[in-house]
């Protein structure tokens, strides 16, 4: 017997021949395909046989083989649309709860499904606007010592390095940005101020060919060439001369440097990580700091703010670059134990990427998008649910508009119509809402997302997909089973649950809702506890009621210590101390140092905290051997703590008393007289770092005023009077230092606002969509409930038969999320150095919570029908 | 009056189908049309034609076996009807009544040249 044959024709050209051929006669030209196909092939291969049979498939595509259209084809929709929208109208008029309970749950998730969009789009269009953005690359550092760390800036003679020593750049710039710029103008005998967070940025000309951002007035070539010479931005040039002409005026940089203006920029868009609004020329930057300006010294370390951006050629690979780069780490520091890699990170990446000061990460962007779906398809999944309950009461309509004529398809399209209108009162509502609430959103959680809908084309476009996804998505299934109904049940009573069907689907809805739902809370509880953990615990210092001054001006240290003792004699100032900065501070200088008169350097970061001998008692630090340092004007004596006393490999604190550090390539050198106990330099998410405190006066930039509460209020305007005469080209500013501190978890407190809000609406619409179900299941059980308190039931027995039912959904969801909880949370925590133990009372928490929310919302529609008269529930027929 | 309507593609089909007489299905025709009149046959325009025929009431069809090669598609036969011999018929007799009235001379000068 021959096998059986299976010929195989081009899968695609057969399928699309199925397509279209008019079923009566398929099967006889399939056959005569398929005949010919293997006659061909025999005759002259297959590859022959298969373009032979695509120009059959291709030549049969014609009038009388195609399958004829069908007959209930529209010829004219307009009337049946307008039917339809008034039907449907007429429906959700009366049926207001319904309606309210849809809407409102579908506004609100698209509503945050807009807000997110447009927040992602923000960020994802981070600095796109710029020609070749494919090419430009900004170089930044690795620091290998015991650890990695990322640095976005490097060392300042790179840049220039770079560009005279290799081809690779076709432009290459530096920029370094001093933040927090003083800024003053001299008007006639009066002198304003003014603070530039974003600061002031000394900038090679080159940086305008590399970025898109075009001069108004100024030449580009010749603007920022000379010393003394800036550009700045429209609104910066609005701030300081207001309906002046700009060019030719001056501006004072910390009283010291002035600068010239010779160029006004347009103002820079929105989405851009390039910040400053001040634009002074490289060559000035000798007068401002000749560490960083000089050739080769700089090369001793990096400063933050020191950015190097490079245009590279075509076709120049960055590796290539990267290769090429590391000989300038053997060429200028070639004993340095603090191992530099320079890398070329991409535009493109500058925004996302964490490690170099990114502002949000592309996962952040993903877990939000993610969050904005599940939102969305809770809305969704209630709709269905609600939709299909409702269905009952639509099953007479249906019936008698099949007995009239109409076809699945025609009554399908009618409900996907319906669910057309509620989704569109959704998205107006939406739209509304998120306009109204941006401000609001942006202002929680430190965003600047802008909605323009008029003329922004790609949320309009989001907004109109959205619509139709929604629509499809929700009406989908509900119309699918309104439209089956057969006429004659639909006419002749209520079709019941087994018509319907689906209801294990719709438990199924329910599960997934309160499982995301109790994903989110989880979350919730242990970022809060987390939180709590961060800012409770015991920091190793006193943080309450002290209040950190900028020194300001370069006035000299004998000036310092001047104010220092009249700030102390005002009344409800317990104690000052002039310092660096406050033990945990943002602010932080990291040096490498030799110890015990060794020539190796250690091969790890120390942080240098500057202090005079009032530090300890000012922030209440504890010493845990040995004394504190005694007052000094220079480096004589050093204090260190416990983490570098186990890290230079010592037994005990004692045994570091008496030995010598040198530190700052060889300025400082000192015996260690004391070494406090350890103490938080840096937020949880960081190990305490090795710090050494010492009295070098150059670096007492804070005056650490600790308050007495009482006083407070008297206490800060006079400090305010005695430094503004000390100071008066200057601004006075302050901070408390518990607020700063708080800023270090600024991230997490802009999440736990999000999680909170998303936790709220995902258990609210979970609500929605519980309710839905049990008003159908009530419905469903009348009689039920009838009979049983004609037996003896009481409201209680009642209740908990549903609660069982529904608590038993509740519990399977958080048989899913629990895990799922415990898993994100824990890689949450991982950020953390120092973290809470994920405890079983935060799930019980969470569960418990779920549990009696899903029971009231229960409860309300069982108590209804349970104390209603059961004469009434048994004598509908 | 279109009384007995055959283009002249549709004439050869149905011309064909009486030749091969009860053998008739949509290959062996084409292969019977390619080898007679060398000239190739679209499996559409075939189709097309048969389906045609068939409508007009030339033609009645049936299903027959399936076989291997076909893998496992039955073959589908061709008869001529009644009015469809009658079309035929028609076909032809008009056709000889317009040679007849030709006169005889045309073929006479035409070869002259």
């Amino acid at each position: 017997m021959k096998p059986k044959y299976t010929p195989s024709p081009p899968a695609l050209f057969l399928r699309f021949f199925r397509a279209y051929c008019n079923p009566d006669i398929q099967s006889y030209i399939e056959g005569d395909l398929f005949e010919m196909y293997e006659r061909r092939i025999k005759q002259s291969g297959k590859r022959k046989a298969d373009i032979r049979f695509i120009i059959d498939v291709l030549l049969l595509f014609r009038p009388g083989i195609i399958r004829p259209t069908r007959i209930t084809i529209n010829v004219n929709n307009y009337n049946m649309l307008r039917s339809y929208a008034k039907i449907g109208w007429r429906n959700l008029a009366r049926n207001k709860a319904y309606t309210t309970i849809n809407v409102a749950g579908l506004a609100l998730s698209m509503t945050c499904g807009i807000l997110i969009f447009t927040f992602v789009k923000h960020h994802l269009s981070f600095d796109n606007f710029h020609q070749n953005s494919g090419r430009i690359y900004r170089i930044v550092t690795e620091l290998h010592r015991d650890g990695i760390a990322y640095r976005s800036s490097v060392p300042s003679p790179l840049g220039g390095a770079f560009r005279n020593d290799y081809t690779f750049g076709e432009k290459v710039a530096r920029v370094y940005t001093e933040r927090d710029a003083l800024i003053t103008i001299k008007d006639k005998n009066e002198t304003i101020k003014f603070k530039e967070a974003d600061g002031l940025a000394f900038t090679e000309p080159e940086f305008f060919d590399i970025f898109n951002l075009p001069l108004i007035q100024g030449n580009k070539k010749t603007a920022l060439t000379a010393p003394n010479t800036a550009v700045v931005t429209e609104a910066i040039a609005k701030k300081y001369f207001g309906s002046e002409d700009p060019i030719g005026q001056t501006f004072w940089l910390s009283n010291k440097i002035a600068f010239t203006i010779t160029g006004i920029l347009k103002n820079f868009p929105q989405n851009t990580d390039l910040r400053a609004g001040i634009f002074a020329s490289y060559a000035t930057l000798i007068s401002y700091d000749r560490w960083l300006a000089h050739d080769t010294d700089g090369w001793g370390g990096i400063r933050d703010g020191m950015r190097c951006y490079t245009l590279l050629q075509p076709n120049v690979s960055p590796t290539e670059v990267e290769s090429v780069l590391s000989a300038y780490v053997k060429k200028y520091r070639p004993t340095s134990k603090n191992v530099h890699q320079y890398k070329l990170q991409p535009l493109a990446d500058v925004h996302f990427n964490a490690h170099y000061g990114g502002a949000i990460s592309k996962q952040k962007l993903w877990i939000l998008a993610v969050i904005g779906s599940f939102l969305l398809a809770t809305a969704c999944v209630n709709f269905i649910n609600l939709a299909t309950a409702q269905a009952l009461k639509r099953s007479k309509e249906v019936g008698v508009r099949k007995v009239l004529g109409s076809v699945r398809t025609q009554l399908f399209w009618q409900f996907i119509f319906e669910t057309a209108i509620i989704c569109a009162i959704g998205i107006v509502t939406a739209i509304i809402l998120a306009a109204a609430i941006v401000p609001y959103a942006n202002n929680l959680f430190n965003t600047d997302v802008s909605i323009n809908l008029f003329s922004d084309r790609l949320l309009i476009g989001f907004i109109l997909a959205l619509w139709i996804v929604v629509t499809l998505l929700a009406g989908y299934y509900p119309a699918l089973v309104l439209a089956k109904f057969q006429p004659v049940t639909a006419l002749k009573g209520k079709p019941t649950q087994q018509t319907l069907g689906g209801f294990n689907t719709r438990r199924t809805l329910i599960v997934s809702q309160f499982a995301i739902s109790q994903v989110l809370v989880i979350g919730m509880i242990v970022i809060i506890n987390q939180m709590q953990y961060a800012r409770e615990s015991d920091l190793g210092f006193d943080k309450e009621a002290i209040v950190m001054i900028g020194a300001g001006g370069d006035g000299n240290i004998n000036g310092k210590e001047a104010l220092k003792t009249e700030i102390a004699r005002i009344p409800g100032v317990d104690k000052v101390s002039l310092c660096f900065g406050a033990p945990a501070s943002d602010n932080d200088w990291g040096n490498s140092i030799r110890f015990d008169n060794s020539s190796e350097e250690v091969n790890f970061r120390t942080s240098i905290k500057s202090a005079d001998a009032d530090y300890l008692s000012t922030f209440g630090l504890e010493l845990a051997a040995g004394k504190n340092l005694s007052p000094s004007d220079s480096v004589r004596e050093m204090l260190i703590n416990e983490v570098m006393v186990s890290k230079l490999g010592l037994k005990s604190p004692e045994d570091a008393i008496g030995k010598y550090i040198t530190a700052d390539g060889g300025s400082m050198h000192a015996p260690i007289v004391g070494v406090v106990k350890d103490f938080h330099d840096k937020s949880f998410h960081e190990e305490i770092s090795p710090i050494l405190i010492t009295t070098f006066t150059e670096d007492y930039i804070a005056y650490a005023v600790k308050i007495n509460m009482a006083n407070a209020t008297s206490a800060l305007p006079a400090i305010e009077k005695v430094w503004a005469q000390q100071n008066p080209d200057n601004i006075f500013e302050y901070t408390f230092l518990d607020e700063s501190i708080a800023q270090f978890y600024e991230d997490e407190d802009t999440m736990l606002k999000l999680i909170k809000t998303f936790s709220f609406i995902s258990i609210f619409i979970g609500c929605l969509g519980l309710y839905g179900l049990v008003s159908f299941v009530v419905n469903q059980k009348t009689k039920e409930i009838g009979i049983r308190k004609i037996l003896g039931c009481n409201i209680v027995d009642i209740l908990w038969i549903f609660w069982k039912e529904f608590a038993r959904l509740v519990i399977i969801a958080f048989i899913i999320a629990a895990p799922l909880g415990w898993w994100l949370m824990h890689t949450w925590l991982q950020n953390f150095k120092f973290q809470i133990h994920l405890s079983i009372w935060f799930f019980a928490i969470a569960i418990g919570g779920s549990l009696t929310i899903a029971l009231l919302t229960v409860s309300y529609q069982v108590i209804k029908a349970a104390v209603a008269d059961p004469v009434k529930a048994l004598r509908i027929e | 009056m279109k009384k007995y309507q055959l283009g002249e593609f549709e004439e050869i089909v149905i011309l064909t189908i009486a030749i091969l007489n009860n053998d008739a299905y949509s290959v062996s025709i084409k292969d019977e049309i390619e080898s007679r009149l060398k000239r190739t046959v679209s499996m559409g325009a075939l189709h097309t034609a048969l389906k045609r025929l068939e409508d007009k009431g030339y033609l009645k069809s049936h299903s027959g076996e399936a076989t291997a090669e076909r893998a496992g598609r039955p073959k589908q036969y061709f008869e001529i009807t009644a009015l469809g011999k009658k079309a035929m018929r028609y076909a032809k007799e008009t056709r000889d009544e317009l040679w007849s009235a030709i006169p005889k001379t045309i073929f006479q000068i035409n070869l002259a040249d």
